[in-house]
C-alpha cells in the first residue's frame, strides 16, 4: 500500500474509515425486545465488558450492520451483524449499590445477545 | 480477554485528575506517535481492532503506571514486530544510536 | 513520567519513539512530513468549537436539532464534521428529565471531528471505572449540581459508535445568535461533565 504522504492526510481524516459493512444480514431482535448478554470470557479481543455480561436489558435502537470486533481482530473486517443500543437499568448491573435513577447505554453486537 | 483495560466499575483508582486547557500533546514524541498511528494503519499493518488488542495485551501494572501514548507506542512494537516489519532487536539498537549520538 | 524541558536530555521514551521513526522512514514506510501535517491538522483545525457549532444549530433551528437526533452523522456532516473516530455519530439531548455521560470504558473512544482529541481524564482509569457505576458521583466531582430526579443516562462507547451530548440552551439567551450561543459551548458540556451556563450579566 502507498506511504501516507501530507497530500493524503487530509482525505484521509476527513473520510475516515467506517465499520459498516454493507451486507445483507438480518437483525435477530428489533427496539423493544428484552436481551440477555451472554457471558463468555474469551482470551481475544472483544468489546463486551465484564460489567455487562449475563445481565438484561431493552433494546433501544438498531444501528445498522458492522463488522464484528471479535473475529475483525484476526486482520480483516468480518462477520457483519446489527449492533444494537441496549438500555441496562444500574440495579441490573450494580445491584442495591447503583445510583438513584441511573442507566447505562450500550452498544451490544448480534453475537452478544440472547432473548431475555 | 479479561484484561486490565476492562475498568468498568473498578474501584480505588483514585480522583479524577483535571489540567485545565490542555494541549493535546504534551511532549513532542506523543505528536509522532500519533501520526505514526494514521502512517501504519494506512499502510495496513494493523487495524483498530488489531491495535487496541496490543493495548490489552500490555501487563497490568504497565498499563496502569504508564501514559496514554506510552500505550499507543507499546502497541506498535507488539504488532510491528510480530509482523516482521522492524524487529525488537533493530529498534533498540537504534535508540542507543540515536542517544549516543546526542541527538534531542 | 517526567515531562522533558528545554534543557533536560529526552526521555527514554522520545527517544524510542524518534527511533522507531527514523526506522520506519529508512525502509520507506513513513513520511515524516505526512506526520508533521496530522499534528498540524489536529492542533489548529479539529477540536470542539466544531461540536459547539453544531449545538449552537440545534438551539436555535428546530428542524437541525430533529435532524441531528434522527442522524447525527448526517446533521454533523452538514457541517463538514466528518471523517476519522466520527464516521457513525449518535446524538443525545439532555432534557429537563434526563442528563447524558459519555465514557468509552474498554478504551478512549471519543468522537473526534466534533470535540478533538479527549482530554487526558476521559482516558483516566478513574474515570473510565467510575463513569458506569457511580455516574453521578462523577457528575459532582466536576461540580454539577444534578438532582435528585434527573435521570442519568451513561453511554458506553464500546462499539465504532461515537457520543456527542446536546446539553441544554441555559435560561437568558434569547438575544444570543448563533455565534455567540456556541462559544457559551464547553468540551466538557458536550461529554456530559459540565451544563453550559448564561453568561454573567
Amino acid at each position: 500500500m502507498p506511504m501516507l504522504t501530507s497530500e493524503i492526510v487530509p482525505g484521509l481524516v476527513a473520510g475516515g474509515a467506517s465499520c459498516r459493512m454493507d451486507a445483507d444480514v438480518a437483525p435477530k431482535f428489533k427496539p423493544g425486545d428484552r436481551v440477555t448478554t451472554i457471558n463468555i470470557n474469551p482470551l481475544g479481543h472483544t468489546r463486551l465488558p465484564r460489567y455487562v455480561r449475563g445481565k438484561t436489558g431493552t433494546v433501544a435502537r438498531d444501528h445498522g450492520v458492522f463488522a464484528f470486533p471479535d473475529t475483525s481482530v484476526s486482520g480483516v473486517h468480518s462477520d457483519p451483524q446489527h449492533v444494537y443500543s441496549v438500555r441496562f437499568e444500574g440495579e441490573e448491573l450494580w445491584g442495591q449499590d447503583a445510583n438513584a435513577r441511573s442507566c447505562l447505554y450500550i452498544d451490544m453486537f448480534d453475537r452478544y445477545l440472547e432473548p431475555a | 480477554m479479561n484484561g486490565i483495560h476492562d475498568l468498568g466499575g473498578m474501584h480505588g483508582l483514585g480522583p479524577i485528575e483535571r489540567e485545565a486547557d490542555e494541549p493535546y500533546f504534551h511532549e513532542e514524541w506523543e505528536g509522532r506517535v500519533f501520526g505514526l498511528f494514521f502512517a501504519n494503519f494506512a499502510q495496513g499493518h494493523f487495524n483498530v481492532d488489531q491495535f487496541r488488542h496490543g493495548i490489552e495485551k500490555m501487563a497490568p501494572a504497565g498499563y496502569l503506571q504508564t501514559s496514554y501514548y506510552e500505550h499507543w507506542l507499546h502497541s506498535f512494537e507488539t504488532l510491528l514486530s510480530e509482523k516482521g516489519i522492524i524487529s525488537l532487536e533493530e529498534l533498540d539498537r537504534k535508540q542507543a544510536e540515536l542517544s549516543q549520538a546526542g541527538d534531542t | 513520567m517526567a515531562h522533558d524541558h528545554h534543557n533536560a536530555p529526552p526521555s527514554d521514551t522520545a527517544m524510542r519513539v524518534k527511533a522507531l521513526e527514523t526506522l520506519l522512514t529508512e525502509k520507506g514506510l513513513v513520511d515524516p512530513a505526512a506526520i508533521d501535517t496530522l499534528i498540524d491538522l489536529y492542533q489548529t483545525k479539529i477540536g470542539p468549537r466544531n461540536g459547539a457549532k453544531v449545538v449552537a444549530r440545534a438551539w436555535t433551528d428546530p428542524d437541525y436539532r430533529a435532524r441531528l437526533l434522527e442522524d447525527g452523522t448526517k446533521a454533523i456532516a452538514e457541517f463538514g464534521f466528518t471523517g476519522v473516530q466520527g464516521e457513525d455519530m449518535v446524538v443525545v439531548e439532555n432534557t429537563e428529565d434526563v442528563h447524558n455521560l459519555v465514557v468509552c470504558t474498554l478504551c478512549s473512544c471519543y468522537p473526534w471531528p466534533t470535540l478533538g482529541l479527549p482530554p487526558i481524564w476521559y482516558k483516566s482509569a478513574p474515570y473510565r471505572a467510575r463513569a458506569v457505576s457511580d455516574p453521578r458521583g462523577v457528575i459532582a466531582e466536576f461540580g454539577v449540581d444534578l438532582p435528585e430526579d434527573v435521570e442519568v443516562r451513561v453511554w458506553d462507547s464500546n462499539a465504532e459508535l461515537r457520543y456527542l451530548v446536546l446539553p441544554r440552551r441555559p435560561a437568558g439567551t434569547d438575544d444570543m445568535d448563533e455565534d455567540q450561543l456556541a462559544e457559551l459551548v464547553s468540551r466538557d458540556a458536550m461529554i456530559g461533565t459540565a451544563l453550559v451556563e448564561a453568561p454573567a450579566s
